[in-house]
């Protein structure tokens, strides 16, 4: 049985690009400190392959994603697992927004810190507007 | 592709919701930067969904070691239904069964202990890495 009023937050697990790295830095945020009682972090690999239960979870709650880059795989993903994803954030578009650029995909640096704690923050605040409809 | 040659790619799960996900994204990190920068290189596992062909050429074209957090093994499962089968594997939790006394907490940043555990799995990795690539020198020999 699912929990109701909580939002599912899938985010792009990119394992050679910065943006990636800031990506799933900045869902860390959200489900562990920001807004854990509001959130389900659902891991990418197994909605590559098509393992139920993750199927289940993005299907059953609203999705917020976050992608790293313009393949946008976290998008694709969801959406072919059946999910209806009602928040989206492109980490290129917030480098651009924010003129903030990441170290690299080990190292975010400082500003890729910030650039992750500046998304977590709007991922949050597309939560509570989620959960409050 | 074009640099194939003496090539192998890795292909971490990566996953956000275990810490042996990020073990395995931190291990193969490792082994990219540190351990064999010359030899490896690597691809987002979700990308064989939503690249094109030439990401899904990546296992035809380089031997590829899969890195899984779990026994889920989504890496490994995935490697071989959108690219091609592995050429060796490595999972994290089974690795981990060596080492009873670790208690994995962290998923985003990883303290010294595990750390300590992602070094040793990027060791596992590398010495794969070099099997694979004699396997290869070997293969080639016995062509020519």
């Amino acid at each position: 049985m699912m929990e109701s009023g909580k939002v599912a937050v899938v985010a792009c697990a990119g394992m050679d690009k910065a943006l990636g790295s800031v990506a799933r830095a900045s869902v860390f945020k959200v489900v562990e400190a920001l807004r854990p009682e509001k959130t389900e972090l659902v891991c990418l690999p197994p909605l590559l392959v098509g393992v139920s239960s993750y199927s289940e979870l993005v299907k059953n709650f609203p999705v917020v994603v976050v992608d790293g880059c313009a393949e946008r795989c976290a998008t694709k993903l969801v959406v072919k697992n059946g999910g209806k994803i009602r928040g989206r954030i492109l980490v290129p578009d917030s480098v651009k927004k924010q003129g903030l650029v990441p170290k690299s995909a080990s190292d975010i640096g400082s500003d890729g810190e910030k650039l992750a704690g500046i998304i977590a923050e709007e991922v949050a605040s597309m939560v509570d507007k989620l959960t409050e409809e | 592709m074009g640099m194939a040659a003496n090539k192998v790619g890795i292909i971490s799960c990566s996953g956000e919701e275990i810490p042996e996900g990020t073990i395995s994204r931190i291990a193969t990190r490792l082994v990219l930067e540190k351990l064999r920068p010359e030899e490896t290189v690597t691809i987002c596992l979700p990308l064989f969904l939503a690249g094109s062909e030439d990401e899904r050429a990546f296992a035809r074209v380089f031997p590829t070691i899969t890195v899984d957090g779990c026994d889920k093994r989504c890496a490994e499962i995935g490697t071989k239904k959108y690219s091609g089968k592995p050429t060796a594997t490595v999972v994290v939790t089974d690795i981990l069964k060596k080492y009873p006394q670790l208690n994995l907490k962290s998923r985003d940043e990883l303290n010294a202990e595990e750390l300590e555990l992602a070094e040793k799995v990027a060791e596992e990795i590398a010495k794969k890495v070099d099997e694979a690539l004699s396997q290869k020198r070997g293969a080639k020999r016995r062509k020519s």
